[in-house]
């Protein structure tokens, strides 16, 4: 087989075994990218992330739902863990991608949108700075200034929980204006994103993941041109 | 038949009695930021007191004009009597339910007692207790009296890692089964206990199993027989609850034996009225937090008159009221219920 030919089958590999939620099959492909000296970028990119962007369409159109997307997120996690030491610097453009802190807000003990959107920002090759559930307001300012990330990242799954979205933007906001606020979970709105300050949001646990996806997708294609 | 207290209105309602107006109750949360104030309380307290529990329900029904209270309010009543802990946020600032801190992290670490026998000395059940004795006797008993348990699967949710019990469905069925089989068992003893206090109404919230999370068909063999088996074993008057996707399982949540569905906004109550037909009773469906919260008072007559519209018979918000309320959108609200539900 030629190193092409290879490379189609391992990505095929890892995009079935991503959409199909098989662990083992994405861990012996990703395993084998590197053996044969393949890209591991590539592979995350065309192989990983390719087959998620099938799950959010098998979720579009409720083949899928939130179990199924979980095990494929633990699947592409398999093979993530194995790639992601090997992807080099000028893969991803020469420079480092940004830093996030993520964490989803006081009184709010959901995490799974939190967690696939974590997910994508990791497949793009960002530093994640993962601060949980249930975290203190004040927490999310501490670790923006501390690890100066460029984006903060809020989640809440209750409408009970958002309003201390409002107060985090504010907090950062007024230590450091240029940081870029993302916030998400099913309470939140475009209009509640603008009235907080926010700069970008993801509608919901399940839009969160068609959002993430979505964004999976552009990166591809971005990375294509 | 104008005579009728707001007990007797629900009551006759749930009887299928003709009423001289539609009440204006909830199966869930009915709580506000005015009634909290009036009471000089604050929100992260009147979970654990039993005066406050009631005395915030009482307040509310009676700034507003609400037929019934509910009782309790946050979800981890439960999951604290069954030695999961409970965060209240007390310095916190603004309103946050109740959480529950350390979920079962898998279901090797699940610990589930025999029997639930003693399940009502733990933690905060006997402020529960007490809360319903104290708004049953609120002014003679004249307010209707509502109480809710979660559901199974919900319930399920708040004792154990959510994405484990979601994964376990498909990687781990049979031990999540019995997981929830034995959820089902305790649901059952939590609502008797409660209709055993003498509670108008139960309402039974399986608020985590719309179709946006699970599929259909998961809901027909796992969620399903759970409630059947929760409802056979209840008294009327009995309400299952769920919110978000609920349009395609809305048949199964009708057969499941509970004498009302009760739906939130997402539902398109004109259609489930088409499928479930005339004699369905279903309860709903306006979005608490975009009305009373977010919207101007004068837009919430449109959102209440369209529910009516729509064919639900009698209106329930879609969740918990978001204490933090806007006065006169409660105001419009409970006022056109009264007026439009004639």
């Amino acid at each position: 087989m030629g190193k092409e030919e290879l490379r189609k089958e391992l990505l095929k590999q890892l995009h079935e075994g991503v959409v199909e939620f098989e662990e083992d099959t994405v861990k012996e492909a990703a395993q084998r990218v590197l053996d044969e000296g393949l890209n591991a970028y590539d592979a995350v990119m065309n192989g990983l992330a390719s087959g998620m962007v099938e799950v959010g369409e098998l979720y579009d159109q409720h083949e899928y739902f939130v179990p199924e997307l979980l095990m494929c997120a633990d699947a592409l996690y398999a093979g993530l863990d194995i790639l992601k030491p090997y992807i080099r610097l000028e893969d991803l453009g020469d420079k480092p991608k940004g830093q996030v802190v993520i964490g989803t807000v006081q009184g709010d003990v959901h995490d799974i949108g939190k967690n696939i959107i974590k997910m994508m920002f990791e497949v793009a090759g960002f530093t994640v700075h993962d601060l949980g559930r249930d975290v203190p307001l004040e927490n999310f300012v501490e670790e923006q200034l501390k690890t100066d990330s460029e984006i903060v990242a809020l989640s809440a799954m209750m409408t009970t929980t958002m309003m201390g979205m409002e107060k985090v933007i504010k907090m950062i906001k007024e230590k450091n204006p240029n940081v870029a606020i993302m916030l998400g979970g099913a309470p939140v709105t475009s209009d509640t994103a603008d009235l907080f300050g926010a700069d970008g949001y993801a509608e919901s646990a399940g839009n969160a993941v068609q959002e993430a996806i979505k964004m999976i997708g552009r990166l591809r294609e971005m990375q294509k041109k | 038949m104008s005579n009728m207290t707001p007990k007797m209105r629900v009551k006759d309602f749930f009887d299928r009695e003709k009423v001289d107006q539609m009440p204006c109750f909830s199966g869930m949360g009915t709580i506000t930021v005015q009634a909290i104030e009036k009471m000089k309380a604050r929100f992260a307290k009147i979970h654990t007191s039993a005066e406050l529990m009631a005395g915030a329900a009482i307040t509310t029904a009676e700034m507003f004009g609400f037929d019934g209270v509910v009782v309790p309010y946050d979800m981890c009543t439960v999951p604290e009597a069954l030695g999961r802990g409970a965060s209240f946020y007390e310095d916190a600032e603004g309103i946050l339910y109740p959480t529950v801190p350390s979920k079962w992290a898998n279901l090797d670490e699940v610990d589930l007692p025999e029997s639930f026998d003693t399940l009502f000395e733990n933690g905060r059940m006997p402020v529960v207790d007490d809360a319903i004795g104290i708004v049953k006797k609120y002014n003679d008993g004249e307010l209707a009296v509502g109480s809710w348990v979660l559901g199974p699967f919900t319930m399920a949710g708040q004792m154990i890692e959510l994405d484990v019990l979601l994964k376990g469905l498909r990687k781990d069925k049979e031990r999540v089964e019995a997981f929830l089989s034995k959820m089902t068992d305790l649901i059952i003893a939590v609502a008797r206990h409660y209709q055993g206090l003498g509670v108008d109404y139960m309402n039974i919230r399986e608020m985590g199993s719309g179709a946006d999370i699970i599929s259909p068909r998961m809901w027909k063999t796992l969620i399903k027989p759970n409630l059947e088996k929760v409802f056979a074993s209840l008294d009327s008057p009995k309400i299952l609850h769920i919110c978000g996707s609920t349009d395609l399982i809305i048949e199964m949540m009708n057969d499941c034996g509970a004498d009302a569905v009760s739906v939130d906004q997402k539902n398109n109550v004109v259609e489930s009225r088409k499928k479930l037909g005339e004699d369905a009773m279903i309860l709903g469906n306006f979005d608490p937090y975009g009305t009373l919260v977010e919207m101007d008072a004068a837009d919430v007559v449109a959102v209440i008159k369209q529910c009516i519209d729509d064919g639900v018979d009698a209106v329930w918000p879609g969740c918990d009221i978001w204490p933090d309320v806007k006065k006169e959108n409660m105001e419009a609200y409970t006022q056109t219920v009264r007026e439009y539900g004639r």
